[in-house]
């Protein structure tokens, strides 16, 4: 026992012993750490990443023939490309670029045109969740895109395609371009790299991939052989933080300089203190339900009205989400073009049993709801947005079991068409109004529409109309036609557009997040 | 002594085969579909078609299940739907960091739980014993993410006593990397600085993660110990004198010991629970952030690994903890 | 997690005795261990409210005022509002019933398969012996919350499947306890002699060995309620939980938990609630441990 304690003393002090000195300092000038929830980054390689947080790294480390800087995503700015012209050929359509001269990949090797095509096609060829924007979406196939010269490439799409559309598919990582020696030196079995390149980068953007612990952190490094503006911080760590109160911790002790998943509630309170601010940011995202068109009593137009009519749209947006969302209530969110402001529901008890009579259900009825786990985007969880409609619906007699599902069995459900209502969220693919419509209206494109059963031929007819009218008013006018009439005949309830916010230290400038959810780093100081 | 080890080997043998059966039945229980979460919201028939013979999941279950054990006993545990990536390869990754959290909490556990069941004991029914239990019970009593939450919040951003979340500072550049535990590789690369920012950082999870056990080991401590010192060898030591009652408790402590050795062995299993919850709060790269990810994703293959796995190391530290109790207590060991 | 262990349960094998003098014992293990007489005392507070949290309770557990959302303690509603303005104190209440069903259902599940798994194969013994130990040593070689939360994953989120897992978690312990005392009590003399006086083996065992088996069930079994409501507060962490609105304690840790620094009362209350009804359960498991076992008593 005389020995026993001294031993633990020993010991406890050696635990202790950290907090003597000072362990912490906050990050050096030159490397910006940015603390967000990236439990969903799968791979980085951007024929692979497709989610959230994949996209942010693989942004940085590569560049594409067009994007969309800043928050504006209606006017085309050159990156790889210099330019670029649209020629009807008849039968197809033909998309010439012109590359940028001088441009080095992170390897040392030059652009060229042929890698250009190559990247065009592995992602094709490789077949894996981005794809279909180039195959689906342009109508792409391994082949179509070649390489005229060294600096000139040339696409051919088909004419069910619109160029326009394909030019902001390719602003998205998919159309990123690869370094195929670096890639094709490192394949494996015909994957054209895609194991190498998950964890590894070969692309021309400012920064380079330095590493990727998962579940830990990715850090990217400046790229020596960058051809634009050498990036202001040379290192950014994406520490991977998945509660909101801890980033909150850490931004306030300066051991992060930006945090991306507060609440509304945190960032309120962080509004006035000495060392940080709070940014916020716009978003594409749609949060709604779907209503199974074919499942009764939900096949009546009148049915789906009296929901809509139901739910307190504005205490989901003032008071649940603090303000940091807008009412939409259209399929066309703010930002996008044709963009429909129209918002006529809100809470009124009185229509909506009306119109439960209406459809011969004086009584209401009982149904399900299925919500996903997690937060939702706007700062609060699926949760307790589930339990705000149920809330409201009950006041017009609708009676709603809330089923709180991983969003893994969700889709599982949703796709199968066995959903009642969903709650989820949508995003558009691609900065055009056409990755909202044709999901959203076309049941033959087997995505929204689908799995809400909702069959409406007029509707789909008008969204391949709209997607390819070259004239900004007439297409504007198709929009404004189609978004009034999902607004009362769709399947959905769009409950609201959120905002995301950040807390940033003061010293950090230049911070700019793409309402189609990526920041570029290369602009960032401290 | 060496036939009991092997018996005791060829046991556990039977039962790592009946846990993988387990652990195979429950994963096709599940009605979900895991491969629309690996290919997301936006996946086309086409690509799912692809996906689900490339994982095999397009075969009768019998048949997975053959091709399941027969990769198995080649120790290959499949390819995660979520990260695609060899299952093998993810555990390595996120298992040192589990083992070196869960080693430390378990050294939290022992160096608080055994003195405070000890002096329990010693001063039975008095103030100590009664706040020490107390203590201990209410440790045992938490929910640990709401504990984590709170000592996070206190150390690390009112007092700043300690580092914040992750294993190490995010600037900082870890040790180079050989055996995966920080703290043992920046003392192998005798780095002071990086030595003491691994215990730092380690300090808050550990302590959370070991509350539980340190409850657990303390009420076991103390019982054992009332066992032994109210033995007639004991009283009558006590009767003669304060000296050499000294002596004796330490004999009694020996053999008191012996029963906690069990559940010492037995409380590492609720520490790689806790690690599930703990690992969360404090952003730690482990086993439990795999095994939470991969069960919301329904990645049958990585949640049947990390289960095997955590089952394995459980099973075997377990052994290892009988071997020694059956070293120290000679009546148990053709038990 | 296990809250006790076979090892610690069955290291005493106390026999059942004469009903005369338990209620002196009370009073006195009560006065000897204040720890457990608190533990008994919280459990019972605690099943009251439970019971009347309908009578309790100011207001409907799923009401919304969202004007007040967020609004801290004050009169009108003493323990605050959560992020939907719903009384925190009326969902503790009823919440406080959500964690004794979950509790009970868990134990009298797992408890009642577990301990018939135990006693006949102590009972029976030979190969039905082995297979059933062999099965046990198979869960046993899971940790608990990882075994239930793989089962909770299987089976979809909702509160029956939480309790489902938990008591398939829970149920070897029981298996364990109950057939180390069966063994002993399989060669005592007055199971020899009413086997001897001809009665059947279903017999014997209902009559003779499950009522002095049952000390030690007892005692886990109050141990398992606590644990039940830790593991079930794990599950709902990690989204296996009770489906909302329902104001299960686990489920409002794990949603108020971004709250904690800027609305503290909105997780902190229930896990005070959890921390409160788990120590008394665990209280009172040691409380009835000692009492229990007649060598303590002597003391």
């Amino acid at each position: 026992m005389r020995m026993l304690v001294p031993a633990i003393l020993v010991l406890l002090s050696l635990l202790v012993a950290p907090a003597t000195g000072p362990t912490f300092a906050a990050p050096a000038r030159d490397t910006l750490v940015y603390v967000a929830d990236i439990s969903d980054m799968i791979s980085l390689d951007p024929a692979v990443a497709y989610e959230f947080s994949g996209i942010l790294v693989a942004q940085n480390a590569y560049d594409t023939l067009v994007a969309f800087e800043g928050e504006d995503l209606t006017t085309l700015k050159p990156r790889l490309a210099q330019s670029w012209k649209i020629t009807d050929a008849g039968s197809t359509w033909k998309v010439t670029f012109t590359l940028r001269q001088g441009v080095k990949f992170s390897t040392g090797r030059p652009l060229t045109a042929k890698a250009v095509a190559f990247s065009f096609d592995r992602v094709i060829g490789l077949n894996k969740s981005p794809a279909f924007l180039f195959k689906d979406v342009a109508g792409l196939k391994e082949g179509d895109t070649k390489a005229l010269n060294d600096r000139t490439v040339e696409v051919t799409l088909p004419k069910t395609a619109s160029p326009q559309a394909f030019l902001s598919v390719l602003t998205f990582t998919v159309g990123a371009v690869v370094d195929p020696d670096e890639a094709m030196a490192h394949a494996t079995g015909g994957d054209r790299g895609e194991a190498w390149l998950r964890n590894h980068s070969a692309g021309t953007g400012p920064y380079v991939l330095e590493r990727w612990d998962s579940e830990s952190r990715a850090v990217l490094a400046a790229n020596a052989n960058y051809w634009g503006a050498k990036p202001k911080v040379s290192r950014v760590v994406i520490q991977h933080v998945p509660e909101s109160s801890t980033q909150k911790f850490m931004v306030e002790s300066g051991d992060a300089d930006i945090a991306a998943n507060l609440t509304p509630e945190q960032a309120r309170e962080l509004t006035g203190k000495a060392d940080v601010k709070v940014q916020k940011g716009r978003l594409l995202q749609l949060v709604y339900v779907g209503m199974n068109a074919k499942h009764a009593p939900l096949d009546k137009v009148q049915v789906r009205e009296a929901i809509r009519w139901s739910i307190d749209y504005d205490g989901i947006v003032r008071s649940l989400l603090r303000g940091e969302a807008r009412k939409v209530q259209t399929i066309i969110p703010e930002g996008l073009f044709g963009f429909n402001a129209s918002a006529p529901f809100q809470a009124n008890v009185a229509r909506a049993k009306a119109l439960l009579a209406e459809a011969g259900l004086p009584n209401g009825f009982s149904t399900e709801l299925l919500v996903p786990t997690g937060p939702a985007p706007g700062g609060v969880r699926w949760a307790d947005v589930a339990a705000k409609i149920q809330s409201d619906l009950a006041k017009s007699g609708i009676k709603v079991t809330i089923k709180e599902t991983a969003q893994a069995q969700l889709l599982n459900i949703y796709r199968a068409q066995k959903g009642q209502l969903v709650m989820i969220l949508w995003g558009p693919d691609f900065p055009d109004p056409d990755g909202n419509v044709t999901p959203f209206t076309d049941y033959a494109a087997k995505s929204i529409a689908w799995r809400n059963q909702y069959e409406d031929a007029t509707a789909a007819k008008l969204a391949k109309q709209a997607a390819l009218e070259p004239d900004p008013a007439k297409r504007k006018a198709l929009y404004k036609e189609l978004t009034d009439r999902i607004l009362h005949q769709g399947p959905y309830v769009i409950l609201y557009q959120p905002t995301t916010r950040f807390a940033l230290r003061k010293s950090v400038q230049g911070f700019v997040w793409n309402p189609m959810a990526f920041a570029e780093f290369k602009t960032v100081s401290k | 002594m060496s036939r009991y080890i092997l018996g005791r080997i060829a046991s556990m043998g039977l039962v790592l085969l009946g846990v993988s059966v387990l652990t195979f039945f429950i994963a096709h229980v599940v009605p979900a579909d895991p491969v629309l979460v690996a290919l997301g919201e936006h996946a086309r028939d086409d690509q799912i078609e692809a996906y689900r013979k490339a994982y095999g999941l397009d075969r009768p279950v019998p048949i997975q299940f053959v091709t399941y054990l027969g990769r198995l006993a080649r120790g290959d545990l499949g390819v995660s739907i979520r990260t695609r990536r060899p299952v093998a390869d993810d555990l390595g990754e996120f298992m040192p960091a589990t083992v070196e959290l869960g080693g430390a909490a378990w050294l939290v556990a022992l160096l608080l739980g055994i003195p405070a069941g000890i002096l329990s004991a010693v001063y039975k029914d008095r103030i100590f014993d009664h706040l020490s239990r107390l203590g201990a019970l209410a440790g045992a009593s938490l929910p640990v993410f709401w504990l984590g939450l709170v000592l996070l919040g206190i150390f690390y951003y009112r007092l700043q006593w300690f580092p914040g979340p992750g294993r190490f500072d995010i600037v900082l550049s870890p040790p180079q990397v050989r055996s995966g535990l920080l703290v043992v590789d920046a003392a192998l690369a005798r780095d002071g600085a990086a030595l003491r920012n691994a215990l730092g950082h380690l300090a808050l999870p550990a302590l959370t993660l070991g509350l539980f056990s340190t409850a657990v080991i303390a009420r076991m401590t103390r019982s054992a110990m009332l066992e032994v010192l109210y033995q007639d060898y004991v009283r009558t030591a006590r009767a003669k004198g304060l000296q050499e009652r000294r002596v004796i408790v330490l004999h009694a402590l020996k053999n008191a010991m012996i029963p906690t050795m069990t559940i010492i062995g037995i409380s590492f299993g609720s520490l790689l629970s806790g690690a599930v919850l703990t690992e969360t709060i404090f952003a730690w790269p482990g086993l439990g952030r795999y095994a939470t990810a991969s069960a919301v994703s329904l990645d049958f293959p990585a949640v049947m690994g990390v289960t095997l796995v955590v089952a394995l190391l459980y099973t075997v530290v377990n052994l290892l903890v009988d071997l020694i109790y059956a070293r120290l207590d000679p009546r148990v060991r053709y038990g | 997690m296990p809250a006790s262990t076979p090892a610690s349960a069955t290291d005493r094998l106390p026999l059942k005795r004469a009903r005369r003098g338990r209620g002196r014992d009370i009073v006195r293990a009560a006065r000897r261990s204040p720890l457990a007489a608190a533990g008994a005392g919280v459990v019972i507070v605690y099943a009251l409210l439970a019971v009347a949290a309908p009578i309790l309770a100011p207001h409907a557990p799923v009401t919304q005022f969202l004007e007040h959302r967020l609004d801290p303690p004050s009169r009108a509603f003493p323990l605050g509002l959560d992020q939907l303005g719903r009384d925190i104190l009326s969902r503790i209440l009823y919440g406080a019933r959500l964690s004794l069903i979950i509790g009970l259902v868990v134990v009298v599940l797992g408890g009642v398969v577990g301990t018939a798994v135990g006693i006949t194969a102590g009972f029976v013994g030979g190969r039905l012996d082995n297979v059933m130990m062999r099965i046990t040593d198979v869960f046993f070689a899971f940790p608990s919350l990882i075994l239930a939360m793989a089962i909770a994953a299987a089976l979809g989120p909702s509160l029956t499947n939480t309790m489902v897992a938990i008591a398939i978690v829970t149920w070897p312990v029981y298996a364990r306890l109950s057939r180390a005392q069966t063994l002993v009590l399989r060669r005592l003399e007055f199971v020899e002699a009413a086997r001897a006086m001809g009665l059947t083996d279903v017999r014997i065992i209902v009559r003779h060995v499950l009522p002095n088996a049952l000390s030690p069930l007892i005692v886990q079994a109050s141990f398992n309620m606590g644990e039940a409501i830790l593991i079930a507060a794990g599950l709902s962490f990690i989204g296996f939980g009770a489906q909302p609105p329902t104001p299960e304690w686990g489920v409002m840790v794990s949603e108020g938990r971004d709250y904690i620094t800027t609305q503290w009362w909105v997780p902190t209350i229930p896990a005070l609630a959890i921390l409160l009804a788990v120590t008394g359960f665990n209280l009172l498991g040691d409380g009835l441990r000692d009492l229990m076992d007649p060598r303590m008593r002597r003391r």
